[in-house]
């Protein structure tokens, strides 16, 4: 009976070379990406909507000018289907066809991208901690989320802890939301949060830069509703 | 103002492309099939003998053309409105930035009002660039209560780390009846 070869599995570690941390990008890029994960932009869905509401605003405005006679009433006399504008489109017929068809394809395209980039949810990236060799290491990004809580958990002040990786693989953000207790002390916890919770995410995952957007909640224990 | 457009913003852009590929359709139908009386699936030779007739001082014209601006300025607006009313914290490093909700600036601000024994109730109002605090004060409380509420407030916002600070406006009532 032959001995399994192809099973053996070589465990080793490399002591001469540790995986050294990324060196940390400059403030203006952590300040940035501390603030893109506050929350999930929707500026590309505010954009979109203003632009076809002033399209529509401006469209029908003037629509309605030129049917009140602002523009002359022999104009407005016209019918809506021109019968110049109908019999320029016959003449030209095969390329007003093909440009028809490209603007339906166009309308279909954007309309679908539009409704995709909105309906999809946000990233949740996993964190790999020892690429580049034949292993793999990969932290889960709830699990590294999980771990996070956990530590702000302890800090006093704060009762509740949410927290979640953001952003792309390459360069993850956290979002952490906090449920401080009626006598806590902001600026306390913050340094905390900074000195303790950071600093040991960022040591025991190996990253340069981690970082965070936090969200202050009051906790809700002994909340008074007498705040209009 | 932003759920609203999370949720109009997929919808709009699954209209769009519902209007795209009807276009689509309609005008390969039309080339494919001239000699045919209708449309596909738009009865577009209904909808052009219609408009032949219509002329642009028609009411009908003006109805429509007045609904769509309306709808326009509706949608342009959602998309202005739906920012986020953050509050904004100084934070200890660049790499955290800390942010809270209106809400809970105007909670923080009620609590610390409240605590002052001259105090029978408080509602607060919080934006990013005010706060309006309106104590009711017991029956007998003297005038200086609205400067010990205004340095109260001053003295909690210099406590917590706001980046801007907002104007603060304090308006005292006095309660009827006893204490």
């Amino acid at each position: 009976m032959s001995e399994p070869a192809a099973n053996t599995v070589e465990l080793s570690k490399q002591t001469s070379t540790p995986a050294a941390p990324e060196p940390e990008p400059p403030a203006g890029v952590l300040r940035r990406r501390s603030r893109s994960a506050v929350a999930r932009s929707a500026a590309r869905d505010r954009g979109i909507a203003v632009l076809i509401g002033l399209l529509l605003l401006v469209t029908g405005t003037l629509v309605a000018l030129l049917s009140f006679g602002v523009f002359g009433s022999m104009r407005a006399g016209r019918p809506v289907l021109d019968p110049v504008v109908v019999e320029a489109l016959g003449t030209q017929s095969t390329v007003s066809r093909i440009v028809a068809i490209a603007v339906g394809i166009l309308l279909t395209l954007l309309g679908l991208t539009w409704a995709a980039r909105s309906l999809r949810p946000e990233r949740r990236p996993d964190l790999v901690l020892a690429a580049g060799g034949a292993t793999e290491i990969v932290v889960s990004s709830a699990a590294a989320a999980d771990a996070v809580a956990t530590e702000a958990g302890r800090i006093p002040g704060v009762g509740r802890v949410r927290a979640r990786l953001v952003g792309p693989e390459r360069a993850p953000a956290l979002r952490l939301t906090l449920w401080i207790t009626d006598d806590a002390d902001v600026q306390d916890v913050l340094r905390r949060v900074d000195g303790q919770v950071l600093a040991s995410a960022r040591a025991s995952l190996g990253l340069g830069a981690l970082p965070a957007a936090v969200r202050i909640e009051l906790d809700t224990a002994a909340s008074a509703s007498r705040v209009a | 103002m932003r759920y609203l457009l999370r949720v109009l913003a997929p919808l709009l852009g699954l209209a769009l492309a519902a209007a795209g590929i009807l276009l689509v359709i309609e005008v390969v139908a039309a080339w494919l099939r001239p000699t045919a009386e209708a449309g596909l699936t738009v009865p577009w030779p209904d909808w052009q003998a219609t408009m032949d007739e219509l002329t642009w001082a028609d009411f009908p014209v003006a109805a429509v053309a007045i609904g769509v601006a309306v709808v326009g300025l509706l949608l342009a607006l959602v998309g202005l409105l739906a920012r986020r009313s953050d509050i904004v914290l100084d934070s200890p490093t660049p790499a955290m930035a800390v942010t809270t909700s209106p809400r809970v600036l105007a909670r923080i601000v009620g609590r610390r009002v409240r605590e002052t024994d001259e105090v029978a109730s408080a509602s607060v109002t919080a934006s990013p660039r005010r706060i309006v605090v309106t104590a009711r004060s017991w029956a007998g409380a003297g005038p200086e209560l609205r400067s010990t509420v205004r340095e109260q407030v001053d003295d909690l916002l210099t406590e917590l780390p706001l980046h801007r600070r907002p104007r603060v406006s304090v308006s005292v009532q006095e309660r009827k009846g006893p204490r």
